[in-house]
């Protein structure tokens, strides 16, 4: 345990998630690091962070005001929306565009099946009025409301009894004037209702994914701010006095006026954490090819990353809800810890898709559960402890689970003694199976090849699965960071603070690169913004970072490619440099390029980063014993093998731990296969390499 | 023989569907044509050593053809060898393979240890495969010829070296070769990934197993369609439906399915169809278990249980019989550039069938027609004449025991996604005044069809004009089922709510001023059950979301509300009591095509059919032709009112007596 520090040089990142909250604090400076986990408390979700930051505090013996940030992620606003309890909300737009939320895009979610249902739109169609308010694509106003059809709008509203109201008029993401006149007479009508206008949120080209944003960050507004609010009561109540930063959907970060403001901006940070987390902790060597695993009880993520950044996407999806903001590409994969152990009317072993969840949870858990689940088969395999889950702090139930799985076993037709055991390990393999072929296939829409990339597991039963699943998919390398459980809270502690701005244009470039300057302009105005803003939020002297992507496309084709400026000549960037980027993409692409036709620019992107310098690496472990270790019984591949059992916390760097071997620590349980060696790494992390 | 145990089944199921999908995944990854990167226009599969498909992917890509057939691919080309590709695009070569040109077919044979051990199969919808218009496309083609570049199977690939002459050729006879030669680059790139992995779970599982899990698969899919299928009422179960016309005439086109369950499975018998079409809505099915002809069944199956596999064994105790000559069965060179819109009436009729024997099964009939809008007009730029798809409007679902139809959706067939209003007007002259549902337009029920869509777009200069090729159900409406109302017809309607507006019945391209709006209105699906039982709740949540007006909740109801949702108990439990007195069981047709059959019969309509196969399958439709225009002479008109002409239908009926007569004993059409 380490002396406090006098002066405030400690950060504290917090992940607020369904089951648990994670609590890191790291020092400025030497990296030192404190981990924490507190039960949620659903009712009052900002009780739960006051007990951990209490906790978390006392763990390290620090003083509230050591604390010289907290950096917060939370899914309160992601569950908001998932389960539809957000805000009564009604909507304005524009004469004729009323449905515009009920069409959404047309897609079924599935081809084949006809009892498929669309999804309900988050604004009932009663509640979606339509105004005489509408620009032309060319900017020339085509319909301007009279005041007194404002004033009836604003009388409908008011009967409506509505929190909010978001306001999206057709074509206001590259005109927005009549947008904000619209919304600024409703305000004037209506001082006490909340207005949203789409082209504020996100002015970019399609009215229903703009729209939609605008009426999903209203929807999560108020929750969100009464949160935030209650939040700070109970930090300072601490004596915590710290400024609050809140966790983004791009793997940054931003101040809590901003995320008030922009509660969208926040809804899809957490699995974003854990991405910038494993860059965080790479090492260099492995940095520029990572697979992340994230795998919870309910729910497993993964992600890419080359070239040591996280990959972005603007087709992210909240449920049936299309989020085209800038989000860490994060895919959910249909296996994890609940996941579902079945046999179907042939007697075909089924993993998921259902989840036990974590009430009543797997069998063992004792909490009245009595679907077999994948954490049901770790314990019959022995590679978990009853006794040693979360640190002791709850106990497993084991022979029901075993009971149940012989059950199962004997349905598969297996038999024996450890047939228990035997429909485990079927269990495994398949649910092995499907995540690797989920990786794979993650992998093969990049054209990627998995055996150069470094699989690093976290959540609590990442590290558990890991070998497993590397060995399935042909990884040969895995990183285990020292607190897998609390990843995504270390991620929100090493955030960039970091905002994305885009904007819709028209510019059609010819083929000696004129017609430059409509993509001109909006970069102009973009960084005007985004200097504003960052100014705000991180103050001056900042060390500042860009991204500028162009989406570009020829004339005559319905597709973008995404064309990123090389940050060295953003500055002096020209149409013909633009096309000769373009042309080099097509042609890496498509193998030629088409360098006489006319090439349209339709969306410009910019984000912008004030860049966090405090992170440092994790300080060496301290000099430990050679520890010896003791044994543990683990079922594999048909017999009980003897398996060395370590505890994390009594490993010395360049300490090397051959599977069969089982690793606890508090909040996971290690499993290395036979033919895996790991490596203790000076700062910790463990990395297991595969020698079979 | 190896035996597979049913963990080796399940981990063999997600290695092969993730194989195949992998496939269609690098596919989009290279391919630069719109069908592919937008319209998800191409498919991927791989085939155990039957020839049929064993792994499909689960959602990407058509899903239509999960139970192809490379049967007759593989022996026309004779030995293969490792590295060869085989290309084919000709329906009546490639066994139906194909449905039309544009679809390139190419096959890999994967090796292992010196023979075959499966098959990659990858098709796409290509740009351009030459014939009479640029995309290769036209209704009004009546001929293969006039479609395109016809290739039956080659090696394109011999030993793994390009045939550079084939490819030549090929390359000659598109107008985008650039686009078309990406395209097959992208295919090949696809085969040799599914080869790859192929490869990878031989090395892991064996060869054996491999081969061993092609077989145990289908059975494990055949056990699980088979429990699906038992829900089927034994017997023989009769159903016919129509396109309103064959485009190039006003003569509707029907089509007709039995469908006979027993002991021994499901046999579908297409007699009874009309014969094969001087456009080119023939669908070509190289008179074998096509899958366009099964694939209601095939949906019927996953949306029961989602957890069957995706392969030929679904279908294994289904069987088919077409008539040759007909639009289901085409001889060779019949036209099939539009075989869309059959393939869309086929799942109607699929449909009609399965509620003849238990209207429980499936939905009632969706709005039952895909309208993609065409702008044509002149490029800014260029001044050449350019025409772009600025909208794809589908149509509503049909209503279901236990549940409403979607509203304005339809996955049917393709389940692409729309393009916006503001993506339309920032590259067409046009304003969209109105994108929205249609009120009224699902057919009313217990369990109400989903609504239509409504779409306006206002011309913004001069010389532009609209195409909406395939438009349908204008006549033929979606039927009902079950006490279930029929839903209102589609329309196009010219400059709508002004002095100008008029109803045009069919659009092929029309010519718009600076100005003019053109509203399309596409149906909605048919209603289940009775819809006087239909919830006064449900209809004034209806009203209140103006998918019913305060006008049909009356009328098709019998609900009396006002806009606010204010019910009047009294008239409305009047109403109720007194319900009209009209079939409650059963279909509702609706009243076009109950007027075309009090002419038209199934008996009749048989004998029609039955005789015009005695002519050569060429000449069949314009007999066909002139028998129904001389029933009905005003088929022959620019425009024929139906409901009016057939307002006594005791004239036809007698002119239709004589031209019998005529036609079966071998006379000439009067």
């Amino acid at each position: 345990m380490s002396a406090p520090g006098h002066s405030p040089s400690w950060r504290i990142g917090i992940d607020v998630g369904g089951t648990f909250n994670d609590f890191v604090a790291v020092q400025n400076g030497t990296g030192k690091r404190f981990s924490y986990k507190e039960p949620s408390v659903p009712a009052d979700p900002s009780l739960a962070v006051e007990r951990g930051i209490a906790g978390l505090l006392a763990e390290a013996s620090l003083a509230p005001g050591d604390i010289e940030l907290v950096m917060h992620g939370t899914t309160l606003a992601l569950n908001t929306i998932l389960q539809l309890r957000g805000a009564r909300l009604a909507m304005v737009v524009s004469r004729g565009n009323g449905d515009v939320l009920e069409i959404a895009r047309s897609r079924m979610p599935s081809a084949f099946d006809f009892t498929a249902r669309r999804e309900r739109p988050l604004i009932p169609r009663h509640l979606v009025f339509e105004l005489g308010a509408r620009t032309r694509a060319d900017g020339a106003v085509h319909a301007r409301p009279e005041a007194d059809e404002l004033a009836v709008l604003a009388e409908r509203i008011r009967a409506a009894k509505v929190d909010a109201v978001a306001v999206m008029l057709v074509n206001s993401y590259r005109h927005p004037a009549l947008e904000r006149e619209v919304t600024q007479a409703l305000r004037t009508l209506l001082p006490d209702t909340r207005f949203t206008e789409s082209a504020a949120i996100w002015p970019e080209i399609r009215e229903y994914e703009r729209g939609l944003l605008a009426a999903l960050n209203a929807y999560v507004q108020p929750l969100m701010e009464s949160y935030y609010e209650r939040l700070e009561t109970r930090m300072r109540g601490l004596g915590l006095h710290a400024p609050i930063f809140v966790t983004t959907n791009n793997g940054g970060t931003v101040s809590l006026a901003s995320a008030r403001e922009r509660p969208i901006d926040t809804v899809l940070s957490g699995p974003a954490a854990g991405v910038v987390a494993a860059l965080r902790v790479a090492p260099p060597a492995l940095r520029d090819r990572l697979l992340t695993l994230d795998m919870g009880g309910t729910s497993t993520d993964m992600a890419v990353v080359i070239g040591g950044e996280p990959e972005y996407t603007n087709l992210a999806q909240i449920g049936a809800f299309p989020i085209i903001l800038p989000v860490v590409a994060v895919t959910a994969i249909g296996a994890g810890g609940g996941s579902q152990v079945w046999l179907d009317a042939q007697g075909v072993l089924k993993i998921g898709p259902e989840s036990v969840g974590s009430d009543p949870g797997p069998i063992c858990y004792g909490r009245g559960g009595t679907h077999v689940a994948i954490t049901d088969c770790y314990l019959a395999a022995g590679i978990i402890d009853p006794d040693a889950f979360l640190g002791g702090r709850m106990k497993l139930a084991r022979a029901p689970a075993v009971d149940a799985l012989a059950a199962l076993g004997q349905r598969l037709g297996l038999a024996g003694d450890d047939v228990a055991q035997q429909a485990a390990a079927a269990a495994l393999r398949v649910a092995t199976a499907k995540m690797a072929v989920e990786l794979s296939k993650l992998l093969a829409r990049r054209g990627l090849d998995q055996r150069d990339f470094t699989l690093v597991c976290f959540g609590g039963a990442g590290a558990t699965h890991a070998t497993m699943l590397a060995e399935e998919a042909g990884l040969n390398t895995v990183l285990i960071p020292l607190a897998p459980g609390t990843f995504c809270a270390l991620g929100a502690s090493a955030a960039d603070i970091r905002r994305d701005f885009a904007r819709s244009i028209r510019a059609m470039l010819t083929p000696r690169g004129e017609g430059f300057e409509a993509v001109a302009d909006a970069i102009a105005d973009m960084k005007r913004d985004a200097l504003a803003w960052i100014a705000e939020e991180a103050g001056a002297g900042a060390k500042l970072a860009f991204r500028l992507v162009a989406d570009m496309r020829f004339g005559d084709q319905a597709y973008e490619l995404e064309i990123a400026v090389p940050e060295a000549s953003r500055e002096a960037i020209d149409g013909a440099g633009l096309l000769a980027l373009y042309h080099a993409e097509h042609e890496r692409l498509y193998g030629f390029a088409d360098r006489d036709g006319h090439v349209r620019v339709t969306t410009v992107r910019l984000s912008i980063a004030a860049l966090n310098e405090h992170v440092v690496p994790e300080p060496p472990l301290p000099p430990r014993p050679v520890p010896v270790p003791g044994r543990r019984a683990v079922h594999h591949d048909g017999h009980w093998l003897d398996a060395a059992l370590y505890r994390r916390a009594d490993l010395p760097a360049g300490f090397v731990v051959t599977g069969p071997a089982v690793i606890e620590q508090f909040d996971t349980t290690i499993w290395v296969r036979p033919g895996w060696r790991g490596v203790v790494e000076q700062d910790g992390n463990l990395v297991l390499r595969r020698t079979g | 023989m190896t035996t597979l145990d049913s963990m080796d089944l399940e981990i063999l199921r997600h290695k092969t569907t993730a194989a195949a999908e992998e496939m269609g995944l690098t596919l989009i990854r290279a391919a630069r044509t719109i069908y592919v990167k937008e319209v998800a226009d191409f498919a991927v599969a791989i085939g155990g050593l039957d020839g049929k498909a064993f792994a499909y992917p689960e959602a990407l890509g058509v899903s239509a053809f999960v139970d192809l057939d490379l049967t007759t691919c593989l022996n026309a080309v004779g030995e293969l060898e490792e590295g060869d590709v085989i290309l084919s695009n000709s329906p009546y070569t490639n066994g139906g393979l194909s449905t039309h040109l544009p679809d390139l077919q190419l096959i890999k044979p994967y090796f292992h240890a010196g023979r075959i051990v499966a098959y990659g199969w990858t098709m796409a919808h290509t740009s351009d495969i030459g014939g009479g218009v640029p995309s290769s496309i036209s209704p009004r083609f009546s001929e293969l010829y006039q479609e395109g570049l016809q290739i039956p199977p080659v090696k394109l690939l011999a030993r793994g070296a390009m045939d550079r002459s084939v490819l030549a050729i090929y390359l000659a006879n598109c107008r985008s070769p650039e686009t078309n030669l990406g395209d097959i680059k992208a295919m090949l790139a696809a085969l040799d990934a599914g080869g790859k992995r192929i490869a990878d779970i031989i090395a892991a599982h064996g060869v054996e197993r491999l081969v061993a899990y092609q077989t145990r698969i289908a059975e494990y899919a055949a056990e699980k369609a088979a429990a699906i299928f038992a829900r089927i009422p034994k017997g023989t179960h009769e159903f016919w439906d129509y396109l309103d016309h064959d485009f190039v005439s006003n003569v509707p086109v029907r089509f007709r399915c039995a469908l006979t369950v027993d002991d021994t499975g499901l046999h579908l018998d297409f007699a009874g169809t009309d014969p094969q079409l001087l456009s080119a809505f023939n669908l070509p099915t190289a008179g074998l278990r096509s899958p366009y002809l099964t694939l209601r069944l095939l949906h019927m199956i996953t949306s029961m249980d989602p957890s069957a596999p995706l392969n030929h064994g679904l279908l294994t105790g289904v069987s088919t019989t077409a008539p040759k000559g007909s639009i289901v069965n085409p001889e060779y060179p019949a036209a099939c550039g539009v075989r869309h819109a059959t393939a869309m009436r086929l799942i109607d009729l699929l449909s009609g069938v399965l509620h003849t024997a238990d209207p429980g099964l499936v939905p009632a009939a969706g709005g039952g027609t895909v309208l993609p809008v065409v702008l044509a007009d002149l490029d800014p730029v260029t001044g050449a004449r350019r025409s772009m798809v600025i909208q794809s409007i589908v149509c509503g679902g049909g209503g279901r025991q236990g549940s409403d139809g979607v509203d304005g959706r339809e996955s049917g067939l393709s389940n692409i996604r729309n393009s916006p209003i503001e993506r339309t007007e920032d590259e067409a002259a046009v304003l969209v005044e109105h994108y929205g549902l249609r009120p009224d337009s699902g057919g009313p029920g217990r369990w109400r069809g989903g609504t239509g869509l409504v779409y306006t777009i206002r011309m913004l200069k001069e010389d532009c004009a609209v195409l909406a090729r395939g438009l349908e159900r204008f006549v033929f409406t979606p039927w009902g089922s079950a006490g279930g109302r029929s839903a209102p017809p589609c329309r196009v309607v010219l400059n709508i709510g002004t002095p100008q507006e008029r109803d045009i019945n069919r659009v092929d391209m029309l010519e718009l001023r600076k100005g003019e709006t053109i509203t399309f209105m596409t149906p909605g699906g048919g209603g289940f059950g009775d819809p006087f039982d239909r919830s006064e709740d449900e209809v004034v949540h209806d009203v209140l979301r103006g998918l019913v007006t305060v006008e049909g909740a009356r009328r098709d109801y019998g609900v009396v509300t006002t806009q606010d949702g204010e019910v009047d108990g009294e008239a409305t439990a009047r109403l109720r009591a007194a319900r009209p007195a009209r079939s409650m069981s059963g279909f509702d047709l609706g009243p076009v095509r109950n007027a075309w059959e009090s002419v038209f019969d199934d008996a009749s309509v048989r004998r029609i059919n039955a005789a015009l196969e005695a002519l050569p399958a060429t000449s069949r439709s314009r007999r066909k032709k002139a028998v129904y225009e001389q029933v009905i002479p005003s088929l022959s008109d620019d425009k024929p009112d139906l409901a009016a002409v057939l307002a006594d239908p005791a004239g036809p009926r007698a002119r239709l007596d004589a031209v019998l007569n005529d036609l079966e004993h071998g006379a000439p059409t009067r």
